[in-house]
């Protein structure tokens, strides 16, 4: 790593409401790439599993969904914004479901892992749609109360933003560091060759479980991010398109790096959610940028400017 | 893509501060359009004058450009829904020479692409970034509930051109799903007032006092079911039984064999669109007709882009809505007329409700002279709207910002080779019964 | 439920069945084939459809639809093969976004090409009403769809296993390494493969349009449907995909009636059983692991 650099872009991004006020439409910006961060943390969650641990997951939203709603439904049920309480509640319910849908899920591999979490986070959906009296059902749940930490008010779109930013260092730290570890390196064990690792001695099922509880968390929190800048959850949000919305971040990042699904985030989410105000066939664009980058940057964008800088070096 | 291209030129920065600067740079890009008003190829002339008025007091246009955010679908399901209003916008503007209250108009359209939290980026994107004077627009009501804590907070006026869920204009428990804001207009319609009204007409006749129920199972489609076993039970009819198959289902044929295998064959029916077309066709392979059963509903059953492709298998089907496209008064007319003109199309009611809310912030808008900062001043004058709209008369309910307007009952029947919603009667002054 | 209902639901199943069977069929010959799960199949269906539409507006004709669309599609098939999927072989992340992009510009060009309102196909002629079955109404398309489905059902058994097209599909399903070292032109075969499945894709398109409509998010449906009945049944087998079809079909028609509330996730939680208690579905051989 070039710690420097991270470090300085980091800060960079971290204090971006304070520097950015002279720029025009500043404040519409702190929103943008409020939400890319918090894309960006669910694009890591599921990177643990689809770029590290081998496992294409098509069902990351039910975490993010069912960490949304915990946090919003945690609030309005304790009648507290307290981030302590709700994150910990999106965080508790996350996992807990990532570790039943797990159970049941990492025997399977390749395409029966792929359908089998598409149907587990479909199950979730239908839960969120029809339990209206807790989720508020198709009309979705709104007016979720920003946390507080402390005496802290994250209210106010600069604090929620930093707020969102600390909660992206954090994760990237912990993902750099999975990512160095010998656990992490076991991951990447498992998704080249099962066997041989089992064959060493790993409890691989045990591994995997592990990296998708792990993943069902943070995604998770990333959900619960989500619930607090939109202040609304709706059913969407667990729904398939989530799932895939953060597939193909992952996937034109760059799997298996940590850059890559932050950079994936930022361009899905600008092609997706601004581009698509400017032409009228943006989902046609999308397409195109996938079938582009699958033919020409094999390791995604991230990948292939890391291969193209070793070719440059020589 | 040429990866190679750009660190030849550089090439002694280091490998990660060349990552680092280039996603930095995707995100700054990604922001880019912030610093640009949006270019939206329909808006493109309109753009390009408010470009110079941001800046300037124009030569040409006496007030500052009114920058309305136009929030529909154009992609997904309800893509024809926001394209029939986003036409409704753009003749009314035009018919009205390009300028309301002699201010020339920019619409910025987005596409909240039947996603809440998309919906919810756009509308922060019109109050932050376009800093527009108001919005308009909403197709499905999870996105109006999603942004009106948003507008609510920012005071910033949105005028709702279709999402019907009743909470939206009525004060409710801990604003569960959503409560009214001063803020907020809607020159649609409640799930009520579409359904209620239905109930209570029917079940003054001996013949029509007990229902089967068949709605899409979602709040809004619940929400009509309940409104009309309202209407019902003021003249004491009642629901025998009910079936609700999911939203947007691809096969009708098995619910309403459900229907045919109970006795009861007077069916209230709620589905739009594509739930529509399907449950129609459904119904008339299942010879539902000749069984003797027969279908009630909300308008939006039997509208326009349903009759379009079921025609004449909708026949005999009693609806009720606030518009008909037959509706004989001078103002539809009018309206038909020059959107068949523009067209080559009929309007739908889509249209109607996008026309009468651009009518709405047009007499406003006269009112205050063009003001719309003073928020205050604009949403009196809103509340004192009234005209005659292609609906008939059109006004708000002070105390909801509902609007208020006639319902009319409606038959399906087709004459000449052209199937229609004849009026059969009518309730005067629908008010929602929010407060 | 009285036993007549019971009859006609299961006629309703059955019908939705076969229609998923063809669906699924081009879905499952790709998958077994060429090892690549085609996620632009539901965006051949939709394409299907709308080519169809064309033709009945053009001719008036069905029967011309029936047979037009499918080829078009194929052609599509063949062209997109070697163009984009060839040089992607065994790589299964990157074919999946590929396929997912290329679906994303065939259903935004079709919108853009042909509008995104509900469209409806008409019934072909005679097959627009209802005839008596067990003293009540049954509509005849239905039963069309049923019998093409069997038909089609017979003639693929029979390509299948009785022709050298049909043995070497056999054999390319088993092991296509060990077909290509045998000296096959395995291209050649992948883009036939992949024009077959496509053109089967198309086909479902236009059965399914006088049934079910023609709208813009119909792609997804018939995708999430195909997978399911592939996944269900087993990969990459015929057999497979006529059981997973007959199972899924039936099971959705029921479900949904029965408990409406569930109407959602019922088929994706009688797939989640069945996966965790056949891991590979009901006839897959092999375990797909990688």
């Amino acid at each position: 790593m070039a710690p420097l650099a991270s470090i300085g872009f980091y800060l960079a991004l971290l204090t971006f409401p304070d520097w950015s006020g002279a720029i025009e439409g500043s404040r519409y910006m702190t929103t943008i790439l409020r939400d890319m961060t918090v894309f960006a943390i669910y694009a890591l969650s599921l990177d643990l599993l689809v770029g590290r641990a081998g496992m294409p997951s098509l069902g990351h939203a039910a975490f993010y969904g069912s960490g949304a709603y915990a946090a919003a439904i945690a609030s309005q049920r304790l009648a507290t914004s307290e981030l302590t309480v709700t994150l910990a509640a999106a965080i508790a319910v996350s996992a807990a479901l990532a570790l039943v849908i797990g159970l049941l899920c990492v025997r399977a591999t390749g395409i029966f892992f792929l359908m089998l979490t598409l149907a587990f986070a479909q199950m979730v959906f239908a839960v969120a749609f029809q339990w209206t009296d807790v989720t508020g059902g198709s009309n979705g749940f709104a007016g979720i109360a920003r946390p507080t930490f402390g005496g802290l008010e994250t209210s106010a779109p600069e604090a929620l933003y930093r707020l969102v930013v600390i909660v992206f260092g954090l994760v990237s730290l912990l993902i750099w560091w999975i990512s160095r570890s010998h656990y992490g390196r076991a991951l990447v064990g498992v998704r080249e060759n099962e066997r041989r690792m089992r064959a060493l001695g790993y409890h691989t099922r045990r591994l995997k479980l592990s990296a998708f509880v792990l993943a069902g968390a943070l995604a998770g929190v990333a959900g619960a991010l989500s619930a607090w800048s939109f202040r609304f959850v709706s059913p969407n949000d667990a729904g398939i398109g989530r799932s895939v919305e953060a597939f193909v971040m992952v996937l034109i990042g760059g799997a298996g790096t940590l850059l890559g699904p932050i950079v994936g985030a930022g361009v899905v989410l600008y092609i997706d959610r601004v581009l698509s105000s400017a032409i009228p066939f943006s989902q046609a664009v999308l397409g195109v940028v996938f079938v582009a980058f699958v033919l020409a940057a094999r390791q995604g964008i991230v990948g292939s400017l890391r291969a193209a800088l070793v070719r440059v070096r020589r | 893509m040429e990866p190679s291209e750009r660190p030849e030129r550089r090439p002694k920065i280091t490998r990660r501060g060349f990552l680092v600067a280039g996603s930095a740079a995707a995100l700054v890009a990604a922001c880019a359009p912030a610093a640009a008003p949006s270019p939206s190829p329909t808006t493109a002339a309109a753009t390009k004058a408010a470009a110079t008025a941001a800046a300037t007091t124009a030569v040409s246009t006496p007030g500052p450009t009114l920058k309305l955010g136009m929030l529909l679908p154009f992609t997904k399901v309800y893509a024809e829904l926001g394209a029939s209003q986003k036409r409704a916008a753009e003749l009314y503007l035009k018919q009205a020479g390009g300028k309301l209250a002699n201010r020339s108009v920019q619409f910025i359209f987005e596409d909240e692409a039947n996603d809440p939290q998309v919906g919810l980026q756009k509308t922060q994107k019109f109050i932050e970034q376009d800093q527009a004077d108001l919005m308009m627009g909403i197709i499905a009501t999870p996105i109006a509930y999603a942004i009106r804590n948003a507008v609510d907070s920012a005071k910033f006026i949105y005028i709702g051109t279709n999402a019907g869920g009743n909470a939206m204009t009525r004060d409710t428990t801990d604003c569960k799903p959503t409560c009214k804001s001063k803020y907020v207009f809607r020159t649609s319609f409640s799930a009520w007032q579409v359904s209620q009204p239905l109930g209570e007409w029917l079940s003054r006749t001996p013949a029509t006092k007990e229902f089967f129920l068949c709605f899409s199972n979602y709040a809004f489609g619940t929400e009509s079911a309940a409104a009309f076993v309202e209407g019902l039970a003021k003249n004491g009819g009642k629901e025998t039984g009910r079936v609700a198959p999911p939203l947007f289902n691809s096969d009708f044929v098995p619910f309403v064999t459900q229907i045919k295998a109970q006795s009861t064959k007077n069916v209230y029916s709620f589905f739009s669109g594509t739930d529509a077309i399907g449950y129609i066709r459904a119904w008339n392979q299942l010879g539902m007709p000749a069984a003797g059963y027969k279908m009630f509903g909300a308008g939006f059953l039997t509208e326009q882009d349903v009759l379009k492709e079921v025609k004449d298998q909708a026949n005999g089907a009693i609806t009720s809505l606030f518009w008909s496209v037959e509706l004989d008064n001078p103002e539809n007319k009018a309206f038909r007329d020059l959107y068949q003109k523009e067209y080559n199309l009929l309007p739908d009611v889509f249209a109607v409700q996008m026309w009468d809310g651009m009518k709405a912030l047009d007499e406003a808008l006269k009112k205050t002279g063009g003001n719309t900062k003073d928020k205050d001043a604009l949403i009196a004058a809103l509340e004192g709207v009234s005209f005659k709209s292609p609906r008939g008369d059109f006004s708000f309910d002070k105390a909801t910002h509902n609007v208020i307007h006639d319902i009319y009952i409606r038959e399906v029947k087709t004459a000449g080779g052209q199937t229609v919603n004849t009026i059969v009667d009518k309730f005067g002054k629908v008010t929602d019964p929010g407060k | 439920m009285s036993l007549e209902l019971v009859v006609q639901q299961a006629l309703n199943g059955i019908s939705f069945g076969a229609l998923l069977f063809i669906l699924a069929a081009g879905l499952s010959l790709i998958f077994g084939m060429m090892d690549v799960v085609n996620l632009a199949h539901g965006a051949f269906y939709m394409l299907g459809a709308y080519v169809a539409l064309q033709v009945v507006q053009i001719t008036g004709q069905f029967w011309i639809a029936i047979v037009v669309a499918p080829v078009v599609l194929a052609a599509v098939g063949f062209v997109i093969e070697p163009l984009l999927l060839r040089r992607l072989r065994g790589r299964h992340l990157d074919q999946v976004l590929l396929t997912i992009g290329v679906g994303f510009v065939i259903v935004d060009l079709i919108g853009l090409y042909w509008g995104r309102e509900v469209r409806t196909l008409p019934f072909p002629p005679g097959f627009d009403r209802s005839i008596d079955i067990g003293g009540s109404a049954y509509p005849t398309y239905r039963l069309f769809v049923i019998a093409f489905a069997v038909l089609l059902a017979g003639t693929l058994y029979w390509i299948h296993r009785r022709t050298a097209m049909g043995a070497l599909i056999r054999a390319g399903v088993d092991d296509a390494q060990m077909l290509s070292a045998l000296g096959v032109d395995t291209d050649r075969l992948f883009a036939i493969t992949f024009a077959v499945g496509a053109g089967l894709a198309g086909l479902a398109g236009v059965v399914a349009a006088p049934a079910f409509g023609i709208q813009p998010g119909m792609d997804v449906d018939a995708l999430i449907f195909s997978l399911i009945v592939v996944v269900v049944g087993g990969l990459g087998t015929l057999n497979g995909a006529a059981a997973g079809a007959a199972l899924v079909g039936p099971a959705e028609t029921f479900g949904k009636v029965l408990f409406p509330q569930f109407a959602l996730a019922l088929i994706f939680a009688i797939m989640a059983v069945i996966l965790l208690g056949r891991p590979s579905g009901l006839f897959g051989r092999i375990r797909i692991g990688r």
